[in-house]
């Protein structure tokens, strides 16, 4: 019943090159990775010493995939989001993006956030223009584009809307139609529906994954919702905890559009909820009773001294 | 609706007490002059005009003054956020030249520009700058970093993310310094009219007092209060509300 095949591979250099072996034979077409990300490490200053967040990430994206991220809270997924958009610096490895290396913010990776971050001084259709107007297209030509991507979401009626008019579940469809009108590689998408009911998010993953159907565009979609990854992804990526790591890879193979109702998307996230479970286990245990278990302790921080290379075998 | 009523009603009485106290006469005209000498003064004003040229230089100089320290005020805000070092070194000259009172000002002016109307705008340059420049550095300083860093991902940087993100991001602070600014300037527009004699308003103030027309100096005093009040409350209290509404600052 279930068609997905699990491809549950540890990400070690070897397995991977394996896996990134299968996803090209089953796509033609996507010899060369849109998204690359090579040995990516990443540590924050703390307290007691630099603590691991992310560490030796490997990650391939293809064009056009739709690759959720998901693993327990902390465990760097924003932050490896950001270093994607180029918004965070990572102590070491790399990301590629359509063949170029990414240093630094660009208009091929547009990041859409968990509050839809419009601009309240700009009405929703001078928002969905801001970057348009930033690349320097002319007045009437990127009102037309705005107009377009606004019905896309479905909000044309509302381009003259301010922003404190509308509601969570629309700030964020004109967050998309701003995303979307700069026409980027890659949409980069950290838990934006998380903030929103269940009812608008049901919506809203219609909406989404039709646009996708629509524009083909690759997208990283960041959430802490099993359920929500299995309706929207081709691939899901696992992230452990304290320090990140790839931990697992799930392939998801049902036919769109899915619904989050749907019995096989639901029987999908029973699945791949187990495997989270051991690790949102060992968070709890560190958020918890970080005071009382030492054992955990020590595991949890990870205190690595800075002098240590972790990045090594780039 | 209500409100309206209260105030009408009070002020209504308070003019009353005022003429019952002229009648009473125990001060002469030229101190205590009635409601109605002061009324016809002002209605008399309105029709040779003196009034309204008055209103018309003062309202003048204060555009311009006004106008050049949101310029320049809003550039310093900037520079003292976005660098450290102006933060310490600027930043610092400014928080204390703001506790000095705008009219210590005056005798620098004098001697700069003379007698003149640039000495009176230079007066309410160096009352409203300060709050301007004050007001928009914290501005700056707490535009949410989330907007920054979507615009980043727009493509905005250097000069464009700052007239396109953070100011309007700012406005909320700014507004609020160019609203105690306006009212600085106001008053040290008034205070460099009555002591730098040519024009205006205040010159108008200083005329009554030489011709020892009490009613002159009163009218000209209730058409002072009566544009800091309209300013004041019908526009900057306005627009305030307005942006802070807009930018979803308001509890709702
Ligand atoms: N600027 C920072 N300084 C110090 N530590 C940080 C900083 N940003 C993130 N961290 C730490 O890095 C870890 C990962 O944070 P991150 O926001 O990436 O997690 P997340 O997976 O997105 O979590 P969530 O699901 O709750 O959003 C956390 O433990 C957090 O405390
Ligand atoms: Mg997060």
């Amino acid at each position: 019943m279930l068609e997905g095949v699990e491809s549950g591979i540890p990400a070690t250099a070897d397995n991977e090159k394996i896996y990134g072996g299968v996803a090209t034979a089953e796509r033609p077409g996507g010899t060369q990775p849109k998204l690359c990300i090579r040995h990516v490490s990443k540590s924050f200053k703390s307290v007691n010493g630099s603590a691991y967040v992310l560490e030796d990430i490997n990650l391939e994206i293809r064009e056009g995939e739709f690759v959720c991220i998901v693993g327990p809270s902390g465990c760097g997924k924003t932050t490896l989001l950001n270093i994607v958009a180029g918004l965070e610096k990572a102590d070491s490895g790399e990301v590629w993006s359509n063949g170029h290396k990414v240093n630094g913010a660009g208009t091929d990776r547009v990041v859409i956030f968990q509050e839809a971050a419009l601009f309240p001084w700009l009405n929703v259709v001078k928002n969905v223009e801001f970057g348009l107007k930033l690349k320097g297209i002319n007045a009437k030509q990127r009102r037309e584009t705005a107009i377009q991507y606004l019905k896309m979401v479905h909000l044309s009626k509302f381009q003259k809307a301010h922003i404190h008019e509308l509601s969570g579940g629309m700030k964020q469809r004109v967050a998309i139609a701003r995303a979307l009108a700069m026409n980027p590689e890659m949409l980069l998408m950290d838990e934006p529906f998380s903030a929103l009911d269940a009812q608008t998010r049901w919506i809203l993953h219609f909406e989404l994954q039709n646009i996708w159907l629509k524009t083909k565009k690759t997208i990283m979609f960041v959430t802490h919702n099993i359920r929500e990854a299995v309706c929207l992804a081709d691939r899901i990526v696992m992230l452990s905890t304290t320090p990140g790591r790839v931990k697992k890879e799930f392939q998801i193979e049902l036919p769109r559009p899915r619904d989050d109702n749907d019995i096989n998307v639901a029987e999908y996230s029973t699945k791949i909820m187990k495997e989270l479970k051991s690790e949102i286990t060992k968070v709890m245990q560190c958020e918890m009773d970080a005071d009382s278990c030492v054992e955990c302790d020590i595991k949890c921080t990870s205190v690595i001294p800075e002098k240590i290379d972790m990045g090594g075998g780039i | 609706m209500r409100n309206v009523a209260k105030r009408v009603v009070f002020f209504l009485m308070l003019i009353g007490v005022w003429e019952l106290v002229y009648l009473c006469g125990i001060w002469p005209e030229y101190v205590l002059p009635s409601p109605v000498s002061v009324g016809k003064t002002l209605v008399g004003g309105f029709q040779n005009r003196t009034l309204l040229i008055g209103i018309g230089i003062s309202m003048k100089r204060i555009a311009i003054g006004y106008g050049i320290s949101i310029g320049i005020g809003i550039f310093l805000g900037i520079v003292i956020a976005r660098f450290r070092i102006l933060e310490d070194t600027l930043g610092a000259l400014i928080s204390g030249l703001q506790t000095l009172p705008t009219i210590c000002w005056l005798p620098l002016a004098l001697l700069w520009f003379g007698l003149n109307d640039r000495a009176i705008i230079f007066l309410v340059i160096m009352g409203a700058v300060l709050s301007i420049a004050i007001a928009t550095d914290s501005g700056v300083k707490n535009v949410p970093s989330l907007y920054i860093r979507a615009a980043k991902t727009m493509g905005a940087k250097g000069w464009r993310l700052y007239l396109e993100v953070i100011i309007p991001a700012a406005l909320p602070h700014i507004i609020i310094g160019m609203k105690q600014g306006w009212s600085f300037a106001w008053r040290s527009l008034m205070a460099g009219e009555l002591l730098i004699v040519c024009l205006g308003l205040g010159h108008l103030m200083m005329i009554g007092r030489e011709l020892n027309d009490m009613s002159q100096v009163i009218a000209v005093m209730i058409v002072i209060i009566i544009i800091g009040i309209v300013v004041d409350r019908l526009f900057f209290v306005k627009v305030e509300k307005r942006i802070r509404e807009r930018w979803g600052l308001t509890k709702s």
